[in-house]
């Protein structure tokens, strides 16, 4: 009985997709091409995004499906609560990659900045503020509801009061709404902000092109700082727990939230930063975990083939 | 949403009902404080409500983990603990109130570091169990060779002897914030004002004004912990309509094996579990659980006839001991002439029990108690407010020390992670991994204590069948040999 309904559902997920498939075909095609294009001519490609004002590259589609889950972003029983449970490993990660680094002194452990891309309802956020050795957390979504709840709760932890802030801007206009916040520099020339650790956690397959993206949260990231990112890998088994099990057979994560064409393998990830940026970025980390309900978020070797994982890179002292 | 303003209304319902001249003074303060906007209350990550062994033992635990050591907390009393600081006894008297720590919990308090604290001269560690059924007199031979445990089963301790260990070690590490000599008024959600939303923060109301609003509010408060009522969490249980007899005793010697070798005995009344337990040198300290017609009797018993019925109840037959409990006195005579028509293999029960120290009798009632759950939004239970058990095992306190190690853990995995502790998502873990322990742990002990409180009828021959060969209790066995090793989680 299970399997004619799962089949049904199968069918209409196909149907749903078919244009998509076409759109993100070429714009995969088109993000592969764009990683070895960039070795050739690296400077049109990264500036002439953030050149045009308007330029985003902030899907509208998914902004409204966020907002309309803004509400129930805090609650520990609502649809956030497998990212509530993920966020943990997002810790254990970061810190793994930051005590990697076996050839260099081992890294100040305070003082630390970061830079949250896309924080929705500041699960991350709050939490890396909340850390002992944080110093500051600029989160940014393009979402202004989710935004408003996020800042709503923040409000209710004293602890986060003058670590954590919030701003509703796309990454492309976030150096230009960080020196509208500092008037008497405004004068200046616009100048660089920069980050111990730049997080993109569960975003990636919700942006329209991810490497034109990447590039745009890559000058956040400081000297020896690292990028960390999470997504999903676009594979049968993916598209099978994440979008089938996961949405529609076991209604662990609201329907909607993930386009399975839009998730980004690892190596795509690794090819983009070691091989399309060679020089700028070093260390590649990965960890693939998997949810097992009942149980929570496990690592799992290997599994970044197959499902969610973490990646990150160390930006070289040289960049 | 509209159940939490419910039940803020409801919470400040109690203030109201202190007696009038209370309130007006209240109402001073308010106006006072109103004044000098002293109003805002001072805010801690956690506090603890209680300070007995689980509540001082959580705060130790906390404050010396380089982890949790950073954050802010607070401890409210009700007692004034500088009597605990300075507790003191002659070594020939003993507290009445003692416990049996398992080597667990003996760990956990050496990991937190108050292990050292305790007066080690007044800590006796036992090394072999002797537990049988009174009606038929089926006998656990405990062999603790096996595999995997020490030579000590347990330790026995006085309660005072463990909290004035655990104030001197968190009085040294430092850091909290000692509230003592105070009531708890009350207990509200903060408000919404300024940049600050502390409306599903705990506020604890102390007498004398002081307000302390808690990230983490953990009940260590007792059996009516004040602290589960404002969280609303609904306790559940029985009572056994007994009462635990308890006593400090002087026996004839240092008992059967001598100073290395103690021995703990238990024999299973119909009334209840007798236990006579071993502290240092020739002392012991005595749980009888019973009805509490013959916890009254005992009570009033003179010396020599209270000593007389404490003999009897190791050694007597059950009906000859029921008689004895219908004399109003003169059961040191009539235990004379009846242990004369009684064979009684000496070796195998407590040495004679020759002194009671004054005013060490004192009963309690027995109740079996077992808190829906353990946490709410920013509210642990530990320790008696979330449960309470009957004393046969001798896990009531383990079990709270359990509960403080497994919140102490939960707390310190938030810290890690950047997790706000006091969240119901952050407790979860403790609520998960102690609930379900100390289900198992009080449902077998109620249903132990059950099944011996059957004088006579089909199930006396049954718990006995075959019980010369000690397996046909082997699960009795198992249990209090697991429990008393501290690995009851590997029973089932």
């Amino acid at each position: 009985m299970v399997a004619r309904p799962s089949a049904a559902v199968l069918l209409r997920q196909l149907r749903r997709q078919a244009p998509a498939v076409r759109r993100r075909t070429e714009s995969f095609v088109g993000s592969r091409s764009f990683s070895t294009d960039s070795g050739s001519s690296p400077n049109s490609v990264n500036h002439q995004p953030s050149s045009d004002p308007n330029f985003t590259t902030v899907s509208p589609d998914e902004v409204s499906h966020f907002n309309a889950l803004a509400s129930s972003w805090w609650d520990p029983h609502g649809p956030s609560r497998i990212l509530h449970l993920m966020n943990p490993l997002r810790h254990d990660f970061i810190r793994m990659c930051r005590n990697s680094n076996l050839d260099a002194a081992p890294p100040p452990a305070t003082g630390l900045t970061y830079l949250d891309i896309g924080c929705g309802g500041g699960i991350f956020a709050e939490s890396a503020a909340r850390l002992p050795g944080t110093k500051s957390v600029i989160a940014i979504d393009p979402s202004p509801e989710v935004l408003n709840i996020a800042r709503g709760h923040a409000r209710r932890d004293p602890a986060l009061r003058h670590k954590l802030q919030y701003l509703n801007t796309p990454i492309e206009q976030l150096t230009a709404t960080i020196s509208k916040q500092n008037p008497q520099q405004s004068q200046q020339p616009l100048r660089q902000p920069q980050y111990d650790v730049v997080s993109v956690f569960e975003v990636l397959e919700h942006v329209s092109n991810p490497a034109q993206f990447l590039d745009q949260c890559a000058p956040f990231v400081k000297p020896g700082g690292w990028l960390v990112m999470s997504t999903i890998a676009r594979t049968w088994m993916s598209w099978f727990t994440t979008n089938l099990m996961a949405e529609d057979v076991l209604r662990i994560v609201p329907r909607g939230t993930h386009d399975w064409q839009k998730y980004v393998n690892e190596e795509e990830l690794r090819g983009h930063f070691m091989a399309g940026r060679s020089g700028q970025w070093a260390d590649p980390r990965c960890m693939g975990v998997i949810y097992v309900p009942g149980v929570g978020w496990r690592e799992v070797q290997g599994s970044e083939k197959v499902g969610n994982y973490f990646f990150a890179v160390r930006k070289t002292e040289e960049s | 949403m509209e159940a939490l303003l419910t039940r803020s209304r409801q919470l400040r319902r109690p203030a109201s009902r202190v007696c009038r001249s209370c309130s007006r003074q209240l109402g001073a303060q308010a106006r006072r404080t109103y004044a000098s906007a002293a109003s805002q209350p001072d805010i801690y990550d956690v506090v603890c409500v209680g300070g007995g062994p689980a509540g001082l033992s959580l705060l130790t635990a906390l404050r010396s983990n380089p982890v949790t050591a950073g954050l802010r907390v607070a401890l409210v009393e009700a007692q004034d603990l500088s009597n605990t600081r300075g507790w003191k006894l002659p070594p020939d008297r003993f507290s009445n109130r003692c416990s049996s720590l398992t080597p667990s919990s003996a760990n956990f308090l050496n990991r937190i570091g108050a292990w050292d604290y305790l007066a080690k001269e007044r800590v006796q560690p036992y090394h072999e169990m002797q537990v049988w059924d009174g009606v038929t007199d089926a006998r656990i031979e405990f062999d603790w060779e096996a595999p995997g445990t020490g030579r000590t089963i347990a330790y026995m301790t006085e309660n005072l002897n463990l909290t004035s260990g655990l104030l001197s070690r968190m009085d040294g590490v430092g850091g909290t914030d000692v509230f003592d000599k105070v009531k708890v008024e009350n207990i509200t959600l903060g408000e919404d004002k300024d940049d600050l939303d502390l409306t599903q923060w705990p506020v604890v109301h102390l007498s004398g004004g002081k307000q302390l609003a808690a990230r983490l509010l953990v009940g260590a408060d007792g059996a009516n912990s004040p602290v589960r009522s404002f969280a609303e969490i609904e306790s559940r249980g029985w009572d056994y309509e007994r009462h635990g007899v308890v006593a400090t005793l002087e026996m004839e010697d240092e008992g059967w094996g001598g100073h290395d070798m103690k021995i703990a005995y238990q024999r299973f009344l119909p009334t209840g579990p007798v236990a006579m337990l071993p502290m240092p040198g020739r002392y012991a300290t005595m749980v009888w659980s019973t009805t509490p017609r013959n916890a009254a009797l005992l009570k009033s018993l003179r010396a020599e006839d209270f000593l007389a019925m404490v003999n009897a109840a190791f050694r007597l037959r059950t009906v000859d001991l029921e008689f004895m409990h219908t004399m109003e006195c003169g059961q040191s005579e009539e235990l004379l002439w009846r242990l004369q028509h009684t064979h009684v293999n000496h070796q195998s029960v407590p040495q004679t029990v020759v002194g009671v120290q004054a005013g060490s009798v004192a009963s309690f009632p027995l109740k079996m108690r077992h808190a829906d759950t353990y946490i709410g939004e920013r509210v642990a239970l530990v320790g008696d407010a979330a449960h309470t058990t009957h004393p046969l095992a001798g896990q009531g306190l383990n079990a709270g020390q359990g509960d403080v190690e497994s919140l102490a853990g939960a707390i310190e995995y938030s810290v890690l992670h950047g997790q706000d502790l006091g969240t119901r998502m952050s407790l979860e873990s403790y609520n998960a991994e102690r609930y379900a322990a100390n289900h198992v742990m009080l449902g077998v002990v109620d249903k132990l204590h059950k099944l011996y409180s059957v004088g006579s009828g089909p199930l006396v021959p049954l718990r006995s069948l075959g019980l010369n060969a000690a397996n046909a209790m082997r699960p009795l066995k198992n249990f209090l040999m697991g429990q008393a090793a501290g690995k009851g989680a590997k029973l089932f």
